[in-house]
């Protein structure tokens, strides 16, 4: 534990440093953005502090912060992100150290204490390598220790780009999961878009994870057909006992449609079918969203649920309403309802409404306070107040 | 037939009136300004916008004033400014936002074209135009920019594209459902993603298992923003982890169950409720229901009993043991069971 707060430390400070190199700098580009909120169900206050520094003078530094502050049953304070990225100024390279949100290839999201470098030839080849520690919620215990992988991709005639990927993570030097990925986006004509990734686990063999999807667009009309595939005992570590319990993947395919029946009106739809267990079943949606002016400051929402597959089957109905007042001032509210076909003692309706006004200045402050109610499984009524103050600076 | 009579004049006037709130008819007095109209007329685009075949990149938008109209409306039918009326705020607004944002000179672009703006600007040369600024697919029909693509250098064009905030309307266009499909573009492309994205943009979501800090939470007066964890989740949430297995660790860690059934009561320990439904876990064959939910989703099983918790499972599957052979038809391994986590833990006798 002391040597994870040792090099956190260690982290915060080159941070730090990096960003004082930044500020000292004239003309820099800095954005800050701190959030406070506060709710009645919550024992105290809590904080979102954003710091984003550019150096005009030197494009190719950058600092980003995110930081989370509060006292959150426990959880004081954490870093979101806070690391430094050296860029090569026509984009031939990259280079992130610090804690930070790494997603490509094969990797599923992870927030990674470490290195990420990332090279690219003018002929559109990419070559890409990372390593670090997990990031453990306040520095407790992580699931895995180490992780390190990379990807090599190379572009397609400027129409899309095919990559292979491979991460390894590894648990008291042992392998706790290896994965090989494929991963593929293309736009070969201007109304088709089509992206799809897998996953393959090398240590339990099989597939741990895929997607595929492709859109096609006319006019006001959008259709997107997709399908995934995931394996939920591949995705934990392999030195997890819930891994050993066989493939039972979970299997989707489905469409979602957009149309834009009027200038102000969208609609949007989606209906899927689901393989999950063994089990087949369903979900779908539809939505409609109405702008009550032409820059969207008022709007109506209506929106649809069915949810239909293995002991998951709820029907849902959500609506919503924005109303700008003027000076700044706007009125939202939002109402779900949700009934689930088996209330198993949780109550046979869940209805959850909400009620806000919030407050906008030029300057780049923002108020907003709001009431929320709902009877939810595990309370027959509940209400919660909730207050956000913010404040964002832009020094360009 | 007089009941369809009705019908058809009710529909229409409903219809009428629903016009302008849903945008075919105009609420308001301004309108897109009558480029065609000038252009048919032979006006010179520079007779208005002077100066702008040698404005530079600093120099000023170059957008006429009313004084500039009446040097030809020499009689104007209204006393009010002509802007109120004759093209519509937002256009001028794009316009100095682009002049933020954009590194661009008309002066050299207006010598290329030969003074042919239309080119461009397909929008002034059309009846009722969407658009007066040329889209992004505009500047590439004659600008290549394969080498600036490919490097993802866009600080050639754009001064700085996160503080730009202007999604883009010609290319990777977020239209659709784009919170579902974000992730499997974002695979193959993470690098084009953060030409526009700064990393807290990722981290507002990807992070939560370190913090509460979903958009969702912090913003919850936009009622607009889409996504899994709007409205009433918290009723929602053992339903929607069953309806798609595996998706909570896409952003949550394994300890996220388990932190939160405590604080609210729903765990295992003194005076609290179990989340599981009476004879989840029997000693009839078959064991109850706990072993056909933990094949769905065994990551929320780890949610809960991971780590030390394991044990709980290795109690009646150990090797021999009356819970039986834990393993599916499907399971293979290249660990060693006698020597590899977790095998070890049942094959092996212990840690």
């Amino acid at each position: 534990m002391a040597t994870r707060i040792h090099g956190l430390r260690v982290a915060l400070l080159a941070a730090a440093a990096a960003l004082t190199a930044v500020l000292r700098a004239d003309a820099q580009s800095l954005r800050l953005r701190a959030d406070a909120i506060a709710e009645t169900r919550s024992p105290a206050p809590a904080g979102l502090v954003v710091l984003q520094g550019e150096d005009k003078v030197r494009p190719w530094l950058g600092v980003e912060g995110l930081v989370w502050a509060g006292a959150h049953s426990g959880s004081d304070a954490d870093v979101l992100t806070l690391h430094v990225r050296l860029r090569e100024p026509h984009g031939l390279g990259e280079l992130r150290a610090g804690r930070f949100v790494l997603a490509t290839g094969a990797v599923r999201p992870v927030s990674l204490d470490g290195v990420s470098a990332l090279a690219r030839a003018r002929w559109g080849s990419t070559v890409e390598v990372f390593g670090g520690t997990p990031a453990a919620p306040r520095l407790g215990d992580r699931s895995y220790d180490v992780l390190a992988g990379g990807r090599v991709a190379q572009s397609i005639a400027s129409r899309g780009a095919i990559g292979v990927s491979y991460v390894e993570r590894r648990s008291r030097a042992e392998i706790a999961d290896e994965e090989l990925g494929a991963d593929l986006a293309l736009a070969p004509v201007r109304w088709l878009d089509v992206a799809a990734r897998s996953a393959y686990d090398v240590t339990s063999p099989g597939i741990a994870d895929a997607l595929v999807s492709a859109a096609a667009r006319s006019g006001p009309l959008r259709v997107e057909l997709f399908a995934s595939h995931r394996s939920p005992g591949r995705l934990l570590p392999a030195t997890s006992l819930f891994s050993v319990l066989g493939d039972f993947p979970s299997e989707t395919i489905g469409s979602t449609v957009r149309w834009v029946a009027a200038p102000r009106l969208d609609v949007l739809a989606s209906g899927a079918g689901q393989m999950v267990g063994g089990e087949v079943g369903g979900n779908g949606w539809i939505r409609a969203d109405l702008r009550l002016d032409d820059r969207g400051d008022g709007s109506l929402g209506a929106e649809a649920r069915r949810q239909h597959v293995s002991t998951a089957r709820w029907t849902g109905l959500r609506l919503i309403g924005a109303h700008p007042l003027g000076h700044g001032l706007r009125f939202t509210s939002e109402i779900e309802i949700v009934i689930p076909d088996e209330p198993r003692g949780r109550g046979w309706v869940w209805p959850w409404g909400l009620a806000a006004l919030a407050w906008r200045s030029a300057s780049g402050w923002e108020a907003a306070g709001a009431i929320e109610a709902a009877s939810t499984p595990e309370h027959r009524y509940e209400v919660n107040a909730l207050a956000r103050l913010s404040r964002s600076l832009g020094i360009p | 037939m007089r009941y369809a009579l009705t019908f058809v004049m009710v529909a229409s006037l409903g219809l009428a009136a629903c016009a302008g709130v849903l945008g075919l008819g105009r609420t308001s007095p301004s309108h897109p300004f009558e480029h065609r109209a000038h252009v048919d007329k032979g006006v010179s685009c520079v007779a208005c916008h002077a100066g702008i075949s040698t404005e530079s990149a600093a120099g000023p938008l170059h957008l006429p004033k009313a004084a500039d109209c009446v040097r030809c409306h020499q009689e104007p039918h209204d006393r009010r400014d002509c802007a109120g009326c004759h093209g519509e705020a937002h256009v001028r607004g794009g316009a100095e936002i682009a002049r933020r944002h954009l590194r661009f000179e008309h002066g050299p672009h207006t010598r290329a074209v030969k003074g042919d703006c239309v080119r461009c600007h397909v929008g002034a040369g059309e009846r009722d135009p969407a658009a007066i600024r040329p889209a992004m697919a505009t500047c590439f029909t004659c600008h290549e920019h394969q080498d600036e693509w490919r490097t993802r250098d866009c600080d050639a064009c754009h001064v700085d594209l996160a503080a730009e905030d202007t999604p883009p309307a010609s290319h990777l266009v977020h239209d659709g459902d784009f919170v579902r499909e974000h992730g499997v573009r974002a695979a193959s492309a993470r690098d084009l993603c953060a030409s526009c994205h700064s990393e807290r943009s990722c981290a507002a979501c990807h992070a939560a298992g370190l913090a509460p800090a979903l958009p969702s939470h912090l913003r919850f007066d936009e009622v607009r923003l889409s996504g899994l964890h709007r409205a009433g989740f918290r009723s929602r949430h053992a339903d929607e982890a069953r309806a798609d297995p595996g998706v909570c660790t896409t952003c949550h860690g394994e300890s996220t169950c388990i932190e939160c059934h405590q604080r609210t009561r729903v765990a295992p320990g003194a005076g609290a409720r179990s989340p599981h439904p009476p004879g989840f876990v029997s000693t009839a064959r078959g064991g109850g229901a706990h072993g056909v939910e933990a094949r769905i989703d065994p990551a929320a099983c780890a949610g809960c009993h991971g780590g030390a918790g394991e044990q709980l499972c290795v109690g009646c599957h150990r090797v021999g043991g009356p819970g039986g052979n834990p393993h599916g038809r499907t399971f293979s391994s290249t660990k060693d069971k006698l020597r590899d986590l977790p095998c070890r833990l049942c094959h092996g006798g212990g840690p």
